[in-house]
């Protein structure tokens, strides 16, 4: 198994990198023919992205996993169907008190997949159902790269230029040819390059990571040309906050209830918490670049950059809550196996153990130690 | 030998008494050489056979059961004597004041109350190796265990002594003993039979259940004790794979392939994990409902089971939580498959009877306990709370070896069907034991 990230409780390095490069956009914009050449290597890196994804998709960790219908079911509702009600709810409520393009921007990241790595490397932390995690994301990321373009054609009614404002054939064509056709290629290679890159992630993260800056950078170029910075203030930024702290709330919340209502293990619940409650920076920053006009995408993903760092940092902060909760929780349910420890134990609820039954108790207690570690797989 | 149906339909037609068939099973149980028997309850069953008599003669029905003799395992309120529970600890607690509400529903059937029956201390145990009471001998090798923890009561009926007995089952203790002795048994859904003023061990699991000599027997104690006709199909059978299959005797494969050839085989997920979960509940369960007396005399518990309750009464709350959690999960999670079956077809015991010399038993290629792992088949099921009946393969001159029914809570009649099917085309059947006490039934 891949080796998981540890929770991160400060800011994410990356996205410092995100924020250096919006900067450098901002005082340095790509104009004029460079600007082209920049666009177009941004193309090619966003199809990069996409094959990337693909050929790292195992479609044998989703049949693995795939029993578990009801829980998907949850995760897939949250993602598809919470999170876009929430996000239309907002956008309703704030149009005109707003910029329509940031609001779309919010209204975006409320209809993309959910992350794949970040999700399932919090459930671990969180000591939740892992092989659950790793399949419902894995499903929600490949349903994605469907559904979101189809979402965005259907909610998003923004003065985009074009792209983006009801549904368009135009953008079928580009998600077609910039998302699905690398998306479907690299999946199909997997078979011939799936070892490589499962075994070279550390390699290929620059790769993937150096793509998404410089579509950041090419979009922010555009934006900043475009006046971003005279539209957008900290105030704007402040309230993008304030409302990724609303919808993460009210879809956290939401799954905390459903997961008792229905009944959910714990080890699920998690899965439905961090799975059903992530947007994925991967795909979002991509899919923006091949469904906007390149003079918007730069504030169409300012939310969804946002609301990333929030979630790594809310979330970073609950999985280490439910791990020392686990912990504490499997250190109160281990059996005593020493005669110290059994004598302790059974001083403790009243009980005198006779020296002649102390190895026949020790024996049964490691019978009953053996079938806790059945139990605990 | 002859069955309960038998009996009562020539008590009810006046063809022979009901105190002829209570004095002949009484000389019977008083030349128990197999330890089945802990008190035989002479005055009882002459009274309650000559009351049944009464009522035929005043030309009444005296019900179903009418003068049909049976015993129940030592854990039974009987009114007016101590419940033993298999344990000296009880030898002289206050007698009880009234009947158990499964003995009262069988008196009002015209059944008659002859014996107690030996058990493993506390019902914790497949073996019935009593420190007390003695260690019940199996009717079809004396050399051999009869299985527990109702192996008394599994043991009487195999050996032809009474038509019928009741057992308690809370992992295996009907199923596990009647696979090993070649009878019938039903460990019913769980909380579907009357346990009022019977002994607990692990409120999770526990049920009463009849061991017979045939399938219509049984069924008829059991719509006694229910109160209700049990009617049903069994038209979608299975068989239980993995787990299941991995340590069982050969001749139970085969006969499984051999009754369903084209059945589906399912697997459930986690059936070890079930059966620790299991192992778990049970032990903190019985480990506290005993600690009182753990704490004031723990010498005085049978060796056989003192640790194992000492250990249980140890197991954390928060390990018990965790083994509950997982069961309810469990039980959410097989529900769809088991939904798609009347029937599921799996062994009731990993082996036949072991001897008594080396009560061990081969589990996973390592020997283990007897006492703790000849219920490896049958603790999964209880874990899901099923209904399942052992049937005996019908294999003469062989030891004895059952399979278990399992069914769907209120599905027993499909249970009873197919059981009568087995019996009808020679797959189950009891062969008796040779060179055994039998009743002089008249």
């Amino acid at each position: 198994m891949a080796k998981l990230p540890k929770p991160s409780f400060s800011i994410d390095p990356f996205l410092l990198c995100l924020i250096a490069v919006v900067t450098a956009a901002s005082l340095l914009p790509v104009r004029g023919v460079a600007a082209a050449w920049v666009d177009g290597l941004a193309d090619v890196a966003i199809a990069l992205l996409f094959f990337l994804h693909g050929a790292k998709l195992s479609r044998a960790a989703i049949v693995q996993g795939i029993g578990n219908w009801r829980l998907h079911g949850l995760v897939f509702a949250s993602t598809y169907v919470l999170f876009p009600a929430v996000g239309l709810a907002l956008v309703a409520g704030l149009r005109g008190w707003a910029n329509p393009l940031l609001l779309s921007g919010l209204l975006y990241l409320t209809l993309l997949p959910s992350t794949v790595q970040s999700s399932i490397a919090f459930t671990a932390i969180a000591r939740g159902n892992v092989a659950a995690a790793v399949c419902s994301a894995s499903l929600s990321n490949l349903v994605g790269i469907f559904l979101t373009p189809l979402l965005v054609a259907l909610f998003l009614q923004v003065d985009t230029g074009g792209a983006g404002g009801g549904f368009s054939w135009h953008s079928v064509g580009t998600i077609a040819l910039q998302l699905l056709a690398p998306f479907l290629a690299g999946h199909f290679l997997r078979p011939l390059i799936g070892g490589f890159i499962d075994r070279n992630k550390k390699i290929l993260m620059p790769v993937d990571r150096g793509s998404i800056l410089l579509v950041v950078y090419s979009a922010f170029s555009a934006a900043v040309v475009n006046g971003i910075w005279t539209r957008v203030g900290a105030g704007d930024l402040l309230m993008l906050l304030v409302l990724s702290a609303l919808v993460l709330a009210v879809v956290m919340g939401v799954n905390v209830l459903a997961a008792r209502a229905a009944g959910l293990p714990r080890e699920d619940g998690i899965v439905l918490l961090f799975c059903g409650s992530k947007k994925s920076l991967v795909s979002g920053v991509p899919m923006a670049g091949a469904l906007f006009a390149p003079a918007h995408v730069g504030l169409i993903v300012l939310p969804l950059m946002i609301f990333h760092q929030l979630q790594l940092f809310l979330c970073a902060v609950l999985a280490g809550r439910f791990q020392r909760e686990a912990i504490a929780a499997e250190a109160s349910a281990t059996l005593p196996r020493t005669e110290a420890g059994i004598a302790a134990a059974a001083a403790a609820v009243g009980v005198a153990i006779p020296e002649a039954c102390m190895p026949g108790v020790v024996a049964n207690m490691a019978l009953l130690d053996k079938h806790a570690g059945n139990l605990r797989g | 030998v002859r069955s309960a149906l038998d009996i009562a339909a020539d008590v009810r037609a006046g063809r022979i008494s009901a105190v002829q068939v209570a004095e002949a099973t009484l000389a019977a149980l008083a030349r128990d050489d197999l330890v089945a028997v802990t008190r035989v309850l002479a005055d009882r069953a002459r009274q309650e056979a000559a009351a049944v008599d009464a009522v035929v003669a005043a030309g009444g029905d005296p019900g179903p059961l009418a003068g049909v003799p049976y015993g129940v395992k030592d854990l039974f309120d009987v009114a007016g004597l101590p419940t033993h529970a298999g344990s000296a600890l009880y030898a002289d607690a206050l007698p009880a004041t009234v009947d158990a509400e499964a003995i009262r529903r069988l008196r009002a059937a015209g059944a008659v109350l002859t014996c107690t029956l030996n058990m493993d201390e506390f019902a914790y145990g497949f073996a019935t190796i009593n420190a007390t009471y003695g260690t019940t001998r199996n009717p079809h090798d004396r050399d051999r265990l009869a299985g527990g923890s109702s192996g008394g009561s599994a043991a009487i009926v195999a050996a032809g002594v009474l038509p019928f007995a009741l057992g308690s089952d809370t992992n295996g203790s009907i199923r596990v003993p009647a696979s090993l002795t070649g009878v019938y048994g039903l460990k019913p859904a769980h909380g579907s039979l009357p346990m009022a003023g019977v002994f607990p061990f692990a409120d999770s699991f526990d049920d009463i259940g009849p061991f017979a000599r045939s399938a219509a027997d049984l069924k008829l104690v059991c719509e006694v004790l229910g109160g209700a006709a049990i009617d049903g199909l069994g038209l979608r059978v299975a068989i239980l794979g993995g787990r299941f299959r991995d340590n069982a005797d050969p001749a139970a494969l085969a006969a499984m392939a051999e009754i369903a050839p084209d059945a589906p085989v399912i697997e459930l997920p986690d059936i070890a994990r079930a059966r620790s979960a299991a192992f778990i509940i049970t032990a903190s369960e019985g480990g506290s409902f005993h600690r009182a007396a753990l704490a004031r005399d723990p010498m005085a518990f049978d060796p056989a089971t003192r640790d194992r309750f000492l250990a249980g009464a140890l197991v954390p709350r928060a390990l018990y939580d965790e083994a509950q959690a997982f069961r309810a999960a469990f039980k959410a999670r097989t529900a769809g498959t088991l939904e798609e079956y009347d029937v599921l077809l799996a062994p009731a015991t990993p082996t036949t009877a072991p001897q008594i010399a080396d009560p061990r038993i081969l589990i996973d290629g390592a020997l283990s306990p007897a006492r703790a792992d000849l219920g490896i088949h049958t603790q999964p099921i209880s874990f899901l709370g099923l209904p399942a009946l052992a049937v005996p393969l019908l294999r003469p001159g062989k030891l004895p070896l059952g399979l278990q029914l399992i069914g769907k809570p209120g599905g027993e009649g499909a249970l009873f069907a197919f059981a009568g099917m087995l019996e009808e085309t020679g797959v189950a059947g009891v062969s008796p034991p040779l060179g055994v006490l039998q009743g002089e039934m008249v």
